[in-house]
C-alpha cells in the first residue's frame, strides 16, 4: 500500500454519514528502532469536509502570515478533523469507514487550540 | 458534521509526529555529504492483513520513501506501477527535517543511478570532465 492510496479517499462514519476526504496522514515515530530512527507508524488521518487537499497546513499550525492567504486557506480547510488509526474500521472500495463511536480530534499540532 | 465545533486535542504520543504531506512529501533527500539523492514522491506502507476489518493494534508502518516519474500521474491521476518506483528504505532515513537526510552515501542508493550514469558515461567523456576546475 502506498500513501497515495489513502490520500483523497472518502471517509464515512459508521452510520454512513460522509465526513470528508483524507488530505494527509499523521505518523508517530514511537515504534521500535528501525534503522537510524524509530519505526513510523500511522497515527491517524487528517480529513477535510471541503478541500480535497491541504496546502501548507495553515489549519494545523500557528502560522498566520501572509494574513490574507492564511485566512483563505484556513477557511478552505474549515471543519478538518483528525481520526486515529484505532477508530478506522475498514478500507475497502477506496472508502474508509469509521468504527461506531469514533472520536474526532483537532488536527492542530498545537494542542492548546482546536 | 461540518458545523463549527470544539474538538479535543489529539492524544500526545511519545515520539516525534510527522504529517506526511507537510513534512515528507516533495522534500529533497540529501546524503551525509549533502549530495542530492532525489525527492520524496510517495511513501510505501505495510499493508494491513485484512482491509475489511482493520486491526486497531497493527497500524501501517512506513517501509520506504518512494521516488519515481510521477509527474504525469499527478497531472492526469492514476497510479504508477509499483515497478516504476525506486525505494529508499526507512531504515536509512536519519533526519526528516527541512530536507530528508539519509545516513548512507547517495552512490549506494538506486535512486541516484541516473546521476551516476550521466557522470560515468557523459560527463567523464567531456575533456576536463574528470577533475575539478583549476
Amino acid at each position: 500500500m502506498i500513501l497515495s492510496d489513502l490520500l483523497g479517499s472518502p471517509v464515512v462514519t459508521a452510520e454512513g454519514e460522509r465526513l470528508g476526504v483524507v488530505v494527509d496522514a499523521r505518523f508517530a515515530l514511537d515504534g521500535p528502532p528501525d534503522g537510524l530512527l524509530a519505526a513510523a507508524r500511522l497515527h491517524g488521518l487528517v480529513v477535510s469536509p471541503h478541500a480535497h487537499e491541504s496546502f501548507a497546513g495553515y489549519e494545523r499550525r500557528d502560522v498566520d502570515a501572509p494574513a490574507l492567504i492564511a485566512r483563505f486557506l484556513r477557511w478552505r480547510a474549515r471543519g478538518s478533523v483528525l481520526v486515529l488509526w484505532p477508530d478506522l474500521a475498514s478500507f475497502s472500495d477506496d472508502v474508509i469507514r469509521l468504527r461506531p463511536g469514533a472520536t474526532l480530534y483537532s488536527p492542530r499540532f498545537d494542542s492548546s487550540e482546536s | 458534521m461540518t458545523q463549527k465545533r470544539h474538538l479535543p486535542p489529539a492524544p500526545a504520543v511519545a515520539g516525534r509526529v510527522l504529517d506526511a504531506g507537510l513534512d515528507l512529501l516533495d522534500r529533497q533527500i540529501l546524503d551525509p555529504d549533502a549530495v542530492p539523492v532525489s525527492t520524496v514522491d510517495d511513501l510505501e506502507l505495510t499493508t494491513p492483513d485484512d482491509l475489511e476489518h482493520l486491526d486497531p493494534d497493527s497500524p501501517p508502518i512506513i517501509e520506504s520513501l518512494l521516488t519515481g516519474p510521477i509527474l504525469l500521474t499527478r497531472i492526469f491521476g492514476g497510479r504508477l506501477p509499483d515497478s516504476r518506483f525506486i525505494r529508499i528504505p526507512w531504515k536509512v532515513v536519519a533526519d526528516p527535517g527541512t530536507v530528508v537526510r539519509v545516513g548512507v552515501a547517495a552512490d549506494s542508493l538506486d535512486a541516484s543511478w541516473t546521476e551516476r550514469w550521466m557522470r560515468d558515461h557523459v560527463i567523464a567523456r567531456i575533456p576536463g570532465g574528470r577533475h575539478d576546475p583549476e
